[in-house]
């Protein structure tokens, strides 16, 4: 398993040799601080693709955990247990964001520089606007028929139009994931190909579809919410 | 360097217990008093002596005012956090109690954390007296729901008996690792651990692969502040109700009768795991009333108390199947753990949400402290075939404008895991950066566990123009760690973290400084004791020999050869030198190898003349 890392320069710590950013190094075997900037695709010793079979990733995951985890380094020197949590950490932090797809693309744009690590900026789908305004207008019409103490045949009526509502949100969802991994599969290619041109196209593309996919997640989750009330 | 070994500090008992190599088995080390559970309570007599345990358990009836039982429910807390428990406690709490609570026993005032360590150095006592060497590292568990301050708090206790706490565990994933070795099973397994004061549910994948077998906990979640312990309180409030009612008069006064009927109820509420009914007779004191309270408790009557702390338990449950993307049914194995999950009706209710009967095969008061030491092993041997994945049971977030919480580190997410955020200033000239740590999973601020507050300093420079990355690193105990680095210079910067609710580092130190002292003394000091008795006896048979029969036996030299031993061995007794005692006591010994045939031919010979052949 390697973590095949550009930058060749590291030399080991400990021994002097050559480190190249892999985990550990080849002559003394000892542990190597992690390159900055090392991204979790490198890290697990994959291309910058969004298509990862689970299984795989499972499997190297498991196998840098038996190397990597603070356990084996209880008995270790100061420096080589610091090492260990600092990469046993990173193994973690990549494993969580890489096998989950949507976090998957949200990383890839945030080292590809289209967006700030854990920003999720809300963009209304024009397209939508109608139906959010119409939306909108049900949930304040339970709200405060609610603070009326008003019951009955007319609230029923008022939660099933709102439930059908969140209905046909979650379709648009499942519709914009849709979007998202075809998207996805256009990056996947220009890697291959070295299209840097289509790769931006596709990431600006992707950036879209995730803001336009965290509105719409948002409305469900509100949506969901008032009627569990 | 010392012995390792894996502790479980309960709520109500605590256990020590250590890896044998011999059987490839971990086991439970007994207390003096036989049993390997020690009653995690602890007692102050006037004179200053430090009882624990069984003792100090029934210094609950005699001096409930200078004993203190269930301490881990105030670990890591705030004063006001504990409100409510603090009414059941017959203990009082200081009044100069503020983020640390600090409780008064007798004459003196302890933190929670000097308590639980005054139970562990108890344990720690017991394993050194089984291995006949010091103990110095540990593995502790703590339940899975356990916040950092918590964690803290427990680790501080550690570090305050003389141990050096090589790796908290939590309680559910201890008592999977003790299960998984005992059953080589694989697959999903759900535990689910009531406890005396905690509930914790955990979902485990057991994965085998080249190396060895992974123990991968999914989702963990839980409460803090469920357990066995309300139980009681349930069975106590309806019982002094009662006696209210009938006698006119309650047992606001008399802390002890109150723990005496705690006690008659506890032992009913066991009773009634096995039983349908169970009569519970306590006197009651004269200025009570001096009545008798008598109740026939029944299982039924049991079961409508027990009914929504079980109900409580699932909320939880469901969350922590949803968290790990699972359905109840897809649980190839439930492992119980905790005492309470001896109660016929816990077990009903479990077997019934996941469909499938749980395990109980394994002894739940025992299953966590084993769990431990095998994990004690695993850190202590360096080599295994077992490795443990374990989860942060609450999300990490730092606060953000208008007090809401920007998520940082998910819960359930694999330990060791970190997160980095880069930090500027907002006015010119500024020149500190206020980061305010949280654990929880609500939106605001306020409704979360602040963990921390600390000032990240900067030179005085335009607004925006100092960038200061943090990075906040969960250990593999589940610990907060920080560090922080200036952008523009590289370095790295110590970040002096405050905890919210916690010992600070200086008053660790002091109570350090005081406490280990005692731990070395103390290990002397009992090997002394021990080696004195042990040379008490032998003297004592080796002068009975000597004016008996088998002594007149021996020739003049070899009499002089054992006085001149027993006056050696005499004069280290005198001394503090528990290794001189032993090495005169093993001389002692080789010089008596002939007076002890001699005695032992005469025994023998005396039982074959009194008895008939066939009886030899």
């Amino acid at each position: 398993m390697s973590a095949t890392n550009t930058e060749t320069t590291a030399m080991c710590w400990s021994c002097g040799a050559p480190a190249g950013g892999e985990h550990f190094c080849a002559k003394c075997g000892r542990i190597q601080p992690l390159p900055r900037g090392t991204d979790h695709f490198h890290f697990f010793g994959l291309p910058r693709k969004l298509w990862i079979a689970m299984d795989d990733l499972e499997t190297r995951f498991h196998r840098l955990s038996w190397k990597l985890h603070p356990d084996n380094f209880v008995r270790a020197g100061a420096e080589e247990r610091d090492l260990s949590l600092e990469r046993g950490s990173q193994l973690n932090d990549a494993y969580r964001v890489l096998r989950d797809p949507v976090a998957r693309v949200e990383y890839l744009l945030a080292i590809e520089g289209m967006r700030k690590e854990g920003a999720t900026k809300q963009q209304a789908p024009p397209e939508l606007l109608e139906e959010v305004f119409e939306l909108n207008e049900s949930l304040d019409e339970l709200r405060s028929s609610r603070e009326g103490n008003q019951h009955g045949a007319e609230m029923t009526a008022l939660r099933r139009r709102l439930e059908e509502a969140a209905h046909g949100f979650e379709a648009r969802l499942a519709e914009v994931d849709e979007q998202l991994m075809a998207a996805a599969k256009v990056w996947d290619a220009t890697v291959d190909s070295g299209d840097a041109a289509a790769g931006r196209a596709a990431l600006t593309r992707m950036n879209e579809i995730l803001n336009r996919r965290s509105y719409i997640r948002n409305l469900v989750r509100g949506v969901n919410e008032e009627l569990a009330k | 360097m010392g012995r390792t070994v894996g502790i479980d500090l309960g709520t109500t008992n605590s256990l020590v217990a250590w890896w044998n190599l011999a059987t490839g088995q971990p086991e439970c080390i007994a207390g003096p008093e036989g049993s390997s559970l020690c009653p995690s309570v602890v007692s102050l007599d006037a004179d200053g002596t430090i009882v624990v345990g069984e003792a100090a358990r029934r210094r609950l009836l005699t001096q409930p005012e200078r004993t203190i039982y269930s301490v881990k429910r105030l670990m890591g807390r705030g004063i006001e956090d504990v409100q409510d428990e603090l009414k059941l406690f017959p203990f009082r709490v200081d009044a100069e109690s503020k983020q640390v609570i600090r409780v008064r026993l007798g004459e003196r005032v302890y933190t929670p954390p000097e308590i639980s360590a005054l139970i562990l150095r108890e344990l720690k006592g017991w394993a050194e007296n089984f291995f006949g060497e010091t103990v110095d590292r540990a593995v502790i568990t703590v339940p899975a729901y356990f916040n950092d301050a918590q964690r803290q708090a427990t680790r501080d206790a550690g570090r305050l008996a003389g141990l050096e706490v090589l790796r908290l565990v939590n309680e559910p994933t201890a008592a999977a690792l003790a299960y998984g070795l005992h059953k080589s099973q694989r697959g999903l397994v759900a535990v689910y651990d009531l406890g005396g004061g905690t509930f914790d549910i955990s979902v485990l994948k057991l994965i085998s692969t080249g190396e060895g077998d992974i123990y991968q906990v999914l989702s963990t979640n839980g409460d803090t502040h469920l357990g066995g312990d309300d139980i009681d309180n349930a069975m106590l409030a309806v019982a002094r109700e009662e006696i209210r009612a009938r006698h006119g008069a309650g047992l606001d006064a008399h802390p002890e009768a109150v723990q005496e009927l705690r006690k008659a109820l506890v032992t009913a509420k066991h009773t009634l795991s096995a039983e349908d009914r169970t009569a519970v007779r306590v006197a009651l004191p004269a200025a009570a009333g001096g009545a008798v309270y008598a109740h026939e408790w029944t299982r039924t009557e049991l079961e409508r108390l027990l009914e929504p702390i079980v109900a409580r338990t699932m909320g939880p449950v469901k969350q922590a199947l949803a968290d790990a993307h699972q359905k109840p049914q897809a649980m190839e194995e439930v492992v119980m753990v905790g005492g309470a999950t001896r109660t016929p009706l816990v077990r009903g209710r479990v077997e019934e949400y996941f469909g499938r009967v749980p395990h109980t095969e394994l002894n739940p008061d025992e299953v966590v402290a084993l769990g431990a030491a095998v994990q004690a092993n695993i850190l202590e041997s360096g080599v295994s075939n077992m490795l443990l994945l374990d989860v942060t049971p609450l999300s990490l977030g730092i606060e953000t404008m208008g007090g809401v919480v920007a998520q940082i580190i998910p819960r359930n997410s694999t330990i060791p895991a970190s997160a980095q955020d880069a930090f500027t200033t907002g006015v010119d000239n500024q020149t500190g950066i206020v980061i305010h740590v949280l654990q929880g999973e609500r939106e605001l601020a306020s409704d979360c566990r602040s963990l921390a507050r600390f000032t990240l300093r900067v030179p005085p420079m335009p607004a925006g123009a100092a960038r200061i990355e943090v990075k906040f690193l969960i250990d593999a105990s589940g610990i907060l760690q920080v560090q922080a680095r200036d952008l523009r210079t590289g370095e790295l910067r110590s970040v002096e973290v405050q905890p919210s609710y916690g010992l600070n580092d200086a008053e660790i130190e002091r109570m350090l400084e005081e406490s280990i002292e005692f731990a070395e003394q103390d290990f002397a000091a009992r090997q002394v004791i021990e080696a004195r008795n042990e040379a008490e006896s032998i003297l004592a048979a080796t002068e009975k020999g000597m004016a008996g029969e088998a002594g007149r036996s021996l020739d003049a030299g070899e009499r002089a050869g054992i006085g001149a031993a027993v006056a050696a061995l005499r004069e280290a007794m005198g001394g503090e030198d528990y290794k001189m005692i032993r090495g005169r006591i093993d001389e002692l010994n080789h010089a008596t190898a002939n007076l002890a045939e001699a005695m032992m031919n005469q025994v023998l010979h005396a039982t074959v003349e009194g008895k008939k052949l066939s009886e030899v």
